[in-house]
């Protein structure tokens, strides 16, 4: 009993991971106020840099980096299509994923089904890692666990929540002409925050197929891109909350692996589309117990309205 | 130096030559794309070319990738009337897929018959695939897009469960589908059959009913401007509710002629991507439905495309990430119609 719990905790760490640092990037990117739709497809673009890069040089950090660069740079050509060009965001957004997948199952074609050559090894904290359960669930992972888990939630919340700079960029994601006539440059955080948000994606795909798979195969990211936005949502788009429903739906992953390990009567397609029933679940349930949880939990007030500073 | 002046307010067929042009230009990008890639861009085109239209075979298989996309192009350009995305149409589409397997593999009756009940099934399928998506978007407010996605993934695991386990003819050894559903739709010319004639009359009996009923101006309405639209007394969640419920049903269709008219027998990956390109085509089409049936031919020759340059190592992939590629530069092009340069706009007339 004591070896599957502590199974399904290190695993539900494992999975989680990746929809952290997607959930965290969408946080951002929502917070000031765009919705970015083509997580799926900045993971699918993370995850095979990834992969490519540590085939050529098998170093993991590298191929972490070549994820977050990548998806960087797409997320770029994203915030130049909606913050610049202030395009549809639910249009580019869905052209990300179908493009950003599509190019990454073209381009990874050769990779496909091969183990990744570096990935993320896990180390044992000493003494910390003899603790019952939790000693080899938690002191026993890789330490990109612990930047996940830890330094980035509490980074994103200490900017956001505790320093002037998050007041401005919260302000352009709730009301982009006030925060314009302060003097809060609108476009350029947006911009700017849009594309690092889109890294954070780029990097859940590389640690996706580094530390958590780890290998590439066509659709490996199994809409975990789309959970990560709507754990967003229904985390009301604070970076704690998002990181505890992470957790939240790694539990519900590994659950799905032991009852396949175990041979569970719930057939295996029952287990693995839990995540995805529950996402819906998640959306709606909270909302019908109650209204007001609905506005504490709202959303940024511009958000998915692209600032025209001449119509304000 | 001079700066961009946005307008208000677009002509119609500036629009429509906006669209064009941010397809060419996102197809001449691909040529490029391709060509550095080390393609031979002008042969691929013109086997893309000839394997839609050299004759009349080609011209059936481009008309079999035609008839689901002008459904689920449909399907989705309903919600966009209202202002809604149903990005749900592969889920709904496996879902009247299944419904329409499910009852042609029960029950035995007279084969004109058993098409209607397919096709009743196949609908009502789609739109109990959609149902809780589209209470909880009528009713609760809550994010459709998010919810009708990621029932795909249920749906997809669904099949794949049925044609590998309850549903499974044991006498297939190597792939793992159905039995043969036991009813045929007729045959138009060579393959291709009925589905298309259902599929363009569809949309246009839903252009009419969009354009000239009543239920089709308040719809129109509510798409427009909500508020306006509950103001002036029109039951607006529940149009959102009956506007998703068509969108369902209309992609459940889709999928029950595929299996039906197609493949004839369920099994996974049936749909060609079918539901998420409706979405494309949709857009394509501006969320008109006469409009979608020029757009699934392009999807469809795009598609095809993909189909018939697979000798040459290209995959359904690259297709995807093109048509990827167009919707990004439609949307860009959208905004950009809106701008003008001064100068060449407008003359000073004091």
């Amino acid at each position: 009993m004591i070896e599957l719990i502590t199974g399904v905790l290190a695993t539900a760490l494992l999975a989680g991971g990746v929809l952290v640092l997607g959930a965290l990037g969408e946080v951002l990117s929502q917070r000031v106020g765009v919705f970015n739709l083509g997580l799926e497809g900045l993971m699918a673009l993370g995850g095979v840099s990834a992969i490519i890069t540590v085939a050529h040089v098998p170093n993991a950090p590298l191929g972490m980096l070549a994820a977050i660069i990548v998806g960087l740079f797409a997320g770029a050509i994203f915030s130049g299509a909606v913050v610049l060009a202030r395009a549809n965001q639910t249009l580019c957004g869905l052209a990300l994923t179908i493009a950003g997948s599509g190019l990454a199952s073209s381009i990874g074609q050769s990779y496909s089904g091969q183990p990744a050559k570096a990935i993320f090894n896990t180390v044992s904290v000493p003494y910390l890692s003899d603790l019952p359960i939790v000693g080899r669930a938690i002191f026993s992972q890789s330490p990109l666990i612990y930047v996940i888990w830890i330094a980035l939630p509490v980074a994103l919340h200490w900017l956001l929540f505790k320093t002037r700079h998050g007041i401005n960029l919260r302000a352009v994601g709730e009301n982009p002409a006030a925060a314009d006539a302060a003097g809060v440059p609108v476009t350029l955080i947006r911009f700017c925050y849009v594309t690092i948000g889109a890294g954070f994606a780029g990097a859940a795909g590389g640690y996706l197929t580094l530390a958590f798979v780890p290998s590439w195969s066509d659709g490996i990211t199994g809409g975990r891109g789309w959970i990560a936005v709507a754990l967003v949502i229904f985390a009301g788009y604070r970076p704690y909350s998002a990181t505890l429903g992470a957790f939240l739906f790694g539990l519900i992953t590994a659950l799905g692996f032991v009852g396949q390990a175990r041979n569970w009567i719930i057939p295996p397609a029952f287990l693995s589309m839990l995540p995805y029933v529950v996402t819906i679940a998640c959306m709606i349930i909270p909302v019908i117990i109650s209204r007001r949880l609905q506005r504490r939990l709202a959303a940024p007030a511009a958000l998915g309205v692209p600032y025209f500073r001449d119509q304000r | 130096m001079f700066r961009f002046h946005r307008v208000e307010s677009i002509k119609p067929w500036t629009i429509i030559a906006t669209r064009v042009i941010s397809v060419v230009a996102a197809l001449a990008l691909g040529a490029l794309l391709f060509a550095a890639a080390g393609y031979d861009v002008p042969r691929l085109a013109g086997d893309v070319m000839r394997g839609s239209f050299d004759n009349m075979f080609a011209l059936e298989d481009l008309g079999l990738l035609v008839s689901p996309l002008i459904l689920t192009g449909l399907a989705a350009a309903v919600t966009l009337r209202i202002g809604l995305w149903n990005i749900g149409g592969e889920g709904q589409f496996y879902a009247g897929a299944i419904a329409a397997t499910v009852i042609g593999l029960e029950i035995h009756a007279d084969p004109a018959l058993m098409l209607v009940v397919l096709g009743a099934g196949g609908f009502l399928g789609g739109a109990l695939w959609i149902l809780i998506p589209a209470l909880a978007r009528a009713y609760l407010a809550v994010d459709e897009i998010i919810t009708t996605l990621l029932l795909n993934f249920v749906a997809i695991l669904f099949v794949n469960y049925l044609s590998t386990g309850p549903l499974r003819d044991p006498g297939q050894a190597v792939t793992s589908a159905t039995a043969r559903i036991p009813y045929d739709i007729p045959t138009l010319v060579g393959d291709l059959h009925w589905g298309l004639g259902v599929a363009v009359a569809l949309a246009i009996v839903i252009a009419l009913i969009l354009a000239y009923s009543r239920w089709g101006y308040e719809v129109r309405l509510a798409g427009a401007n909500r508020f306006a639209a509950h103001y002036a007394g029109i039951p607006v969640p529940r149009r959102l509710l009956q506007t998703m419920l068509l969108s369902g049903g209309i992609a459940g269709l889709a999928g029950m002629l595929e299996v039906t008219g197609t493949v004839h027998r369920l099994q996974g990956g049936i749909s060609n991507n079918f539901g998420y390109l409706g979405v494309m085509v949709a857009v394509l089409a501006g969320g008109q439905p006469i409009g979608v049936l020029p757009a699934a031919v392009l999807m469809g020759i795009i598609l095809n495309g993909g189909i018939v340059l697979q000798s040459y190592g290209v995959s359904i992939y690259q297709v995807l990430a093109l048509t990827g590629l167009i919707l990004l530069f439609i949307a860009v092009g959208e905004q950009l119609a809106y701008y003008r340069i001064p100068h060449m706009a407008q003359r000073p007339t004091r």
